[in-house]
């Protein structure tokens, strides 16, 4: 019995004597000094950064967000060009995304926080090229975060260090800075992100950025802050924020702005170029820009298809082939987004009505795209083109007869002597896909339905990032692969070309002219000429960049959104068959689910997230409107 | 002892659960109101606006510094009413509505409180008249601006139709909208050529048999861009 007593003794001691042990680094927890001495988890850790950049790619979402590890992020029709007019799709209207998804990504803002402010201190372990190459790269993802940040919501508070999270409350809550320091801030880190790095001369790495990348993304940024100082100076919604210049720029700083925009392009001049590999046909070269790796990307987000958890990251492949063409092209998955006519008359108007307005009879569909614009038919597939050996059979209904003009059947009020569609006289067919008439199918086997929206309604599918390479077998949900050109040359030409013509001199304005004709010239348009206005050169960067999610933020910082998207309805261009004629005929017609677009003033910025605004009062003045 | 000691345990615990209950919400309900009319200044009648054409923010300081703004839709006549309201100190501004902008008054509500409002409309429209054709629907009529210094541009005006009495910036039938003849662009600053012109809109393709509802509304470029509207108008179309 007296043993138990000595062993406890012992025991205890024993236990007590360890104690002097717990001191040791905890196993479960990696240490800056494990991470920052070894270029390997220097490495992971960097691409823990990318992984989480805020790049608007297949998968982003504009009411969702960017989906890491979603289960909703197969659907890549939810796009944020379908709320902006470029396309028709899943959204009821602008108001189902022009608020966001209360972006607040200050917890990834301190992951390249820890880095910039730690690495320098285990800077001995390393190359100081090593190290200038990491810090540069952080300084550009902390950049191009705030950017995300400040083109959503203007000011918002610019935190540079690690901040402590057993500091007292009041330190943590940092407030608002103004949209100006924003984007000064901006610049900076982009400045210092290319001072740091060495130029990669040829061997440009993929899937992360260079030197040259950021001033390529300066220009960008600069380029927002000059229009939204000139633009927003006009065109704002009053309130607390805005008077305290929290959102909204001095118009006084517009030139400052563009001029640091121009620098900014002109520097990335040499380094980069437009890719003509494929070059003499222009439309193939415009496909395969977004298809084959060329000196035009700038930065790229990649994606594989080896990941076993396809949902688990933002490095699992994405669905573009499967969700945004026709399922009879495709293994699995659904369309719902599909390029309006108002996108495509951009590049001016297409020949479907005669000189004495009646609809130009057509052959065979195919024939409509005879004399366009090669970039316009590498962007949009057009009724009657082919993909991957099946064609884009696309007709609205049959007409027995059509006789008149085009214009009255514009509205789509189906009240023409043409338009009977019941009795005894039927003339006008229209059903879904399985209806019949006269053993003639009604409609075409891509669309055009009214009946769900997974079949075309305007026309028009997207071509754009389609991989006509791959058999259709290859193209269902998480199966592509294709990289994400989340900045590339043209637009840093578009950049310096706005820029260039907002700065106005005669020299700028020339310099303007040669950016936009060598985009033209690649796209295989027409030249601009000595006459052209800075609308030349917006409608320019819509269609080069169309469907890259760039036209929403365009027209927001241009301050023209709320003119654009007034109760606006798109157009569509619907392919009838004319079954006496045996031709086709093309009617501009509105888009059948006649869905609405109108934008609100106050949705130049979007409301900061409302649990922030709990946390944190100094994030108080909201946003004005909300 | 051992079962004495378990009662014990389980009364105890019983004990605990029940103390627990008597921490109720002592928080009063939405129980008050709050009511009352926006009145235009020119007429010295209530606005005449949509609903939803202006709204009452309601921000209550008695629970936050920076509170929530909360907001009460106006009805078409002018009226503004919510019966759920938290008895408390709040400051109150009619807002986001086609008015010169109002400073904020600071109200107690508590009860059933009513609060008038007085606004300075943009723009009154006058001599509105209505001529129906076969198919179609001409209106005219004149702007006058109560105050013309520091005016914001005048956009456009528009006769809007719709089937229901609920007619106006938030209630169309769009097909009517989409038609040019329906919309004056007007695009320019106030100037006395805008007060002396009288506006032409026509909509057609009216269904027969059919009885609508229209009236005009005039917008600005402020923040808002809602609508200055005159009275609505009853049309019934004969049958064929």
């Amino acid at each position: 019995m007296k043993s138990i007593k000595y062993i406890t003794v012992i025991l205890a001691a024993s236990i007590l004597g360890a104690c002097h042990k717990l001191d040791t680094p905890p196993l479960g927890v990696i240490s800056d000094e494990q991470v920052f001495t070894n270029a390997n988890a220097i490495q992971a850790y960097m691409a823990d950064i990318y992984t989480n950049l805020p790049i608007e790619d297949f998968v982003y979402e504009p009411n969702s967000g960017f989906l890491t590890g979603n289960g909703g992020r197969w659907q890549n029709f939810y796009h944020t060009d379908a709320i902006d007019g470029e396309m028709v799709g899943p959204y009821g209207g602008t108001g189902d995304a022009a608020q966001g998804f209360g972006f607040w990504p200050y917890d990834k803002i301190r992951v390249i926080n820890v880095l910039i402010n730690k690495l320098p201190a285990y800077a001995s372990n390393f190359t100081p090229s090593q190290v200038n190459e990491w810090l540069g790269e952080a300084y550009f993802c902390r950049a191009y975060t705030y950017f995300a940040l400040v083109k959503r919501y203007g000011g918002v508070p610019i935190v540079r260090t690690v901040i402590d999270p057993n500091a007292s409350v009041a330190s943590l809550q940092v407030p608002r800075d103004k949209e100006e320091d924003v984007y000064n801030f901006i610049a900076s880190d982009f400045d210092s992100a290319f001072a740091l790095m060495t130029d990669p001369g040829s061997n440009i790495p993929q899937g992360s950025a260079s030197k040259y990348a950021a001033p390529a993304y300066k220009s960008r940024a600069m380029l927002y802050a000059g229009t939204i100082a000139k633009y927003g100076a006009a065109n704002y919604v009053a309130g607390d924020a805005q008077a305290k210049g929290i959102v909204g720029i001095p118009s006084a700083d517009a030139s400052k702005f563009f001029q640091e925009a121009y620098d900014a392009a002109k520097l990335v001049e040499g380094h980069f170029s437009l890719y003509t590999g494929g070059y003499p046909d222009k439309q193939q070269n415009y496909v395969d820009i977004f298809l084959k790796p060329n000196k035009e990307d700038i930065f790229l987000r990649q994606y594989t298809q080896s990941d076993p958890n396809q949902n688990g990251d933002n490095a699992g492949p994405h669905s573009w082939d499967a969700t945004m063409t026709c399922r009879i092209m495709t293994a699995d998955g659904l369309s719902r987004a599909y390029p309006s006519e108002d996108f495509v008359e951009r590049f001016g108007p297409l020949p479907v009505v005669n000189p004495d307005g009646t609809p130009t009879r057509f052959t065979n569909r195919a024939d409509l795209m005879n004399g366009l614009e090669p970039r316009l038919l590498a962007t949009v597939y057009f009724p009657g083109a082919t993909l991957r050996g099946i064609n884009f059979d696309v007709q609205r209904g049959i007409y027995k007869t059509f006789a008149g003009s085009a214009a009255q059947e514009l509205n789509n009020s189906l009240t023409s002597p043409n338009d009977v569609q019941t009795g005894s006289n039927v003339n006008l067919y229209l059903g879904d896909i399985n209806a019949v008439a006269n053993g003639l199918n009604v409609i075409g086997r891509a669309g055009v339905s009214t009946n769900g929206d997974d079949l075309t309604r305007t026309g028009f599918y997207v071509r754009k990032y389609i991989d006509y390479n791959k058999p259709a077998s290859a193209c269902g949900l998480y199966q592509s692969t294709q990289s994400y050109i989340d900045m590339r040359y043209a637009e840093v030409l578009l950049n310096r070309a706005e820029a260039a013509m907002e700065l106005g001199t005669g020299a700028m304005q020339a310099d303007a002219l040669s950016d936009i004709n060598q985009v033209r010239d690649r796209a295989g348009a027409v030249p601009a000429t000595v006459s052209m206005t800075i609308d030349t050169i917006r409608n320019e960067r819509c269609k080069e960049l169309a469907f890259e999610h760039q036209y929403w933020w365009d027209i927001r910082r241009w301050r023209t959104a709320d003119q654009v998207l007034n109760n606006r309805n798109m157009y569509a261009l619907l392919p009838y068959f004319i079954s006496s004629e045996s031709k086709y005929i093309f009617l501009k017609q509105l888009e059948p689910f006649k869905r609405t677009y109108n934008f609100q003033k106050l949705w130049y910025y979007e409301p900061l997230p409302g649990g922030e605004l709990g946390k944190n009062p100094n994030l108080f003045p909201n946003n004005p409107g909300y | 002892m051992n079962k004495l000691l378990i009662k014990g345990i389980i009364g105890a615990g019983f004990l605990f659960l029940v103390a627990s209950c008597t921490k109720t919400d002592n928080i009063a309900g939405p129980d008050s109101a709050f009511q009352g009319n926006i009145i235009d200044s020119v007429t010295g009648k209530n606005l005449v606006t949509e609903t939803g054409g202006v709204q009452i923010e309601l921000k209550q300081l008695s629970w936050s510094a920076n509170p929530d703004p909360y907001y009460i839709p106006s009805k078409p006549d002018g009226t503004f009413e919510d019966t759920r309201i938290f008895s408390g100190h709040y400051s109150v501004i009619p807002t986001q509505g086609a008015f010169w902008p109002v400073d904020s008054i600071l109200k107690d509500i508590k009860g059933a409180t009513s609060q008038n409002f007085t606004v300075v409309p943009y723009l009154e429209i006058t001599n509105v008249t209505h001529t129906q054709n076969a198919d179609s629907l001409v209106m005219t009529f004149q702007l006058q601006a109560p105050r013309t210094n520091g005016l914001p541009q005048i956009i456009d005006a528009t006769e809007f139709v719709n089937n229901t009495p609920f007619v106006g910036g938030g209630a169309f039938i769009q097909s009517f909208y989409n038609e040019s003849s329906a919309t004056v662009s007007i695009n320019s600053n106030w100037s006395s050529a805008i007060g002396t012109t009288t506006y032409r809109t026509v909509v057609h393709n009216l269904q027969p048999g059919w009885t609508y509802y229209a009236r005009i509304g005039v917008r600005l470029n402020d923040s808002y861009k809602k609508y200055d509207l005159s009275d609505i108008v009853q049309v019934a179309m004969p049958t064929k």
